[in-house]
């Protein structure tokens, strides 16, 4: 069935301001549609509203409008945190929940469980304890579970936000399962990146109001609305808003097979191995590991002898999928887990003998999840903290630019947690502008954050840069590490993989598939493209592809 | 942390027990300490628990128990001992003397008893103690539910008791990443006084705090997508079954009741 919003109005309190203006859209029947906008744009109040939080369990607002949905539709919500909305012990526990309060029969139950394990694949799970599963598995046991009440319609909430590639390969292909199905679907996520392929209806919400409603091609065709709007779009459909204003008559692309045809007609293949930029000067290793090898006291490996060396003043991104060790490294870097052999040297000095709070003058760790940080009563106490810790000295003025330059001066005496997730964690990054340390290490630092707080995001790193500072980056967000990192580290099941710059690394297809990894869009276009130099981020790459169009253009004349 | 407070995964004789046969277990057990004061019969019922522990492959953890709770176990014997030391007992005595404070006579009269004692409410804690800790051990909270439930008890309090015990991994969890958060960004925790660590540990209690009301504001949620009505009568995907291990398992926690208090009987010193 399909589904009308119209006129939907709400604010929290009377004398709120207005969270949703007017709304009218329509759900339709058998479609996944997309609801994008920026961080408080009202995405989460419209989800209450549709899934009945708001008036059932959140009554004091002012709701206006209508939204059809009587006591017989099930509508039903998948959270960004499956393990807190799954109950039960078990797989088949945790899925059987939701019908159990149904008050089905036995017999009912059996049927609808079997029913979703076999139609998300996941029948090898079934007898698995919750807590044992991947974020992947538990998000796909988490849909199962929601599906198999048969919800006339499944809202999901930045599903894959905190999944791996992995996590997110699993997720994409329920989804194609469910789409296949005739599941009326909407996801709300302002990373259309992941679920460009499924998506057949785009909704964007700014202050309150739909500033878009149409089919996902319309959309990529609007390069404004996405860019007021801060959705996070395919890497290909970048390359064509880079590209469609310096070619002429270029045909709309969003998926890599349609980019190489649409750019492979125009560009002659050349049988070149591609060229490498100059190797940058190396630098002195700021923070190095020697052998480092780390087993738990369960006896599990979590590191298998580790070397590796992290120059001043670098951008170095270590990738692997969930379980690698990539969060097991980066806590031996700031002393809080211990190795079991080996050592972290910083400026050629072992650091065993250091506190972490002693370390982190020097090497700083900003957590994924900013709530574990965050609990300073004002904005501007919270990003004065590792200064005011560390007695690092700096002045009133220089901690109010820095919260003007990163829209955050409004906010100054508002409480942390209150902020949304995206500019939570931006200010624990920013924090880190005020502290003594010359290594900061960023641990999924996009969680949560539209494209503006993204570029804001991308900007610090670039200032840490300049200032001297090395920058190690966890994050599986690709093309992002591909477009800002200068060296990466690969890892895989406790052991070093490999090490270098991006380019010599991304020349590597194997490594990669090894790893399970795709490469972005624009490191594979150029392959296939024949392009001399892999260019690692979007604007290198339409650099390129104009040079070598001229180049055409010119041997032509 | 490690696996403290939470079900262990294993597959042995008392993780397949019907909860139904552990909850007896814990309440008789729970009983038995409470009334009985004889070191003889708490030894014999520490040896039980022993079989039970190894038999059911849980003795590494209940080692982390004793370990956790050292500290408390100590505190009684001394607290025992002390009180003991200013009361006359029959029996060897280690020293005795007397004195008097603002004119009243006190004798101070360590006895062996006094040992004795302190050991005997030691070890009636313990096996308290572990009598819970073997149940929580072996039992994860879907079926601590179901046995709840299949006594009858309403669903909204079987499933509190389940939701709490769901719960408490996820904070001892959450705890544990906040410390390790604050120490990254400077809080010293490490090398610092005793007062300075209190102080320092009640910061982290604040995000700790927003942590757990956030989880609950998330789970109510659930609640709700779930469609999770107190008032509608619920089915159940699984159905518990008593099977001959629980009535072995039953008999032998018969057989250690009576023999037990037989033993408090007969070889009972007023304590």
């Amino acid at each position: 069935m399909s589904f009308k919003i119209e006129n939907v109005s709400y604010k929290y309190s009377p004398e709120a301001p207005q969270i949703l203006k007017n709304i009218n859209m329509e759900i339709k029947e058998a479609q996944v549609t997309a609801i994008v906008g920026p961080s408080g744009c009202g995405k989460s109040t419209l989800v209450s509203i549709l899934s009945g939080v708001i008036p059932t369990l959140m009554n004091k607002g002012e709701l206006s409008g209508s939204f059809q949905a009587g006591d017989e539709v099930t509508i039903s919500v998948v959270s960004q945190t499956p393990e807190n909305q799954l109950f039960g012990y078990g797989v088949e526990d945790a899925i059987a929940f939701g019908i159990e309060n149904m008050g089905l029969a036995s017999q009912d139950i059996h049927e609808r469980v079997e029913y979703v394990l076999d139609l998300l694949h996941i029948q090898h799970l079934r007898k698995r304890a919750v807590s044992t599963l991947s974020g992947g598995q538990r998000q796909a046991v988490c849909i199962a579970s929601v599906l198999a009440m048969r919800p006339d319609l499944v809202i999901m909430d930045e599903p894959v936000s905190s999944l791996d590639p992995r996590g997110k390969h699993l997720i994409q292909s329920v989804l194609n399962q469910l789409r296949s199905s005739g599941q009326t679907t909407v996801i709300v996520d302002n990373n259309l990146d992941w679920f460009s392929g499924i998506v057949d209806h785009v909704v964007g919400l700014d202050q309150g109001e739909v500033v878009f409603d149409g089919n996902r091609d319309e959309f990529f065709a609007q390069f404004d609305v996405q860019k007021k709007l801060g959705v996070i779009i395919p890497q290909e459909v970048e390359i064509y808003r880079e590209l469609s204003t310096k070619v002429e008559g270029l045909k709309p692309f969003s998926t890599l097979d349609e980019a190489f045809k649409e750019l492979s007609g125009r560009i002659e293949r050349t049988e070149v191995p591609p060229l490498h930029d100059e190797p940058e000067e190396q630098t002195e290793a700021v923070l190095s590991v020697i052998d480092l090898s780390k087993r738990f006291q369960d006896g599990f490996q979590a590191l298998k002898r580790i070397n590796a060396g992290f120059e001043k003043g670098k951008i170095i991104s270590i990738l692997g999928q969930n379980g690698s060790g990539k969060t097991t490294l980066v806590k031996h870097l700031n002393g809080l887990y211990r190795p079991t052999e080996g050592a972290v040297t910083y400026k050629g000095a072992v650091t065993t003998d250091k506190s972490v709070a002693e370390i982190s003058r020097d090497i700083i760790l900003v957590f994924q999840h900013p709530e574990h940080m965050l609990f300073e009563e004002s904005v501007y106490q919270e990003l004065t903290f590792c200064a005011r810790a560390q007695g690092v000295p700096f002045s009133e003025e220089e901690a109010l630019a820095v919260l003007e330059k990163y829209d955050l001066l409004k906010d100054k005496d508002e409480l942390p947690v209150n902020l949304s997730m995206g500019k939570k964690h931006l200010l624990t990054i920013l924090s880190v502008l005020f502290s003594s340390a010359d290594v900061i290490i960023l641990d999924e630092p996009t969680l949560g954050m539209d494209l503006h707080l993204r570029n804001h995001l991308e900007d610090i790193i670039r200032h840490l840069k300049e200032k001297g500072k090395t920058v190690i980056l966890i994050s599986h967000e690709i093309p992002l590490v591909f477009k800002i990192s200068d060296q990466l580290l690969v890892l895989d099941q406790a052991q070093k993989l490999d090490e270098g710059s991006k380019q010599e690394l991304a020349d590597d297809e194997a490594l990669f598939e090894k790893i399970n990894i795709d490469l972005p869009p624009v490191v594979t276009l150029s392959r296939r493209l024949g392009l001399n130099r892999l260019a690692c981020d979007v604007d290198s790459f339409a650099e390129a592809v104009i040079s070598k169009l001229h180049l055409i253009e010119n041997s032509k004349n | 942390m490690g696996d403290f407070l939470q079900y262990v995964e294993l597959n042995s004789y008392l993780h397949r027990l019907d909860p139904r046969t552990k909850f007896v277990f814990f309440i008789i057990m729970s009983v038995l300490t409470s009334f009985v004061k004889s070191g003889v019969a708490l030894l014999f019922l520490f040896v039980v628990f022993l079989a039970i522990w190894l038999s059911g492959r849980i003795g590494k953890y209940m080692l982390v128990l004793l370990n956790k709770v050292k500290v408390l176990l100590l505190f009684i014997f001394l607290l025992w001992l002390v009180l003991g030391a200013f009361t006359v007992n029959a029996g060897p005595t280690i020293y005795r003397a007397a004195f008097s404070i603002f004119g009243n006579p006190y004798v101070f009269s360590l006895d062996w008893f006094d040992f004795y004692k302190g050991a005997v409410y030691s070890l009636r804690i313990f096996l308290m103690i572990s009598a819970f800790y073997t149940v929580i051990l072996t039992t994860n909270f879907s079926q601590i539910i179901l046995g709840l439930q299949s006594w009858k008890v309403p669903y909204a309090v079987a499933f509190g008791v389940g939701l709490v015990f769901q719960i408490i991994p996820m904070i001892v969890q959450e705890f544990a990443t906040i410390m390790e958060a604050q120490k990254s960004r400077g809080l010293e925790v490490d090398k610092c006084s005793a007062l300075a660590k209190m102080k320092n540990y009640v910061i982290v209690s604040l995000p700790l705090l927003f942590r757990v009301l956030s989880k609950g504001h998330s789970i109510s949620l659930a609640m709700h997508y779930y469609k999770l009505n107190f008032k509608v009568k619920r089915t159940s995907y699984k159905m518990i079954k008593a099977t001959y291990s629980d009535a072995f398992f039953a008999s032998v926690t018969a057989i250690a009741t009576v023999v037990t208090i037989i033993l408090q009987v007969n070889y009972y010193i007023q304590v």
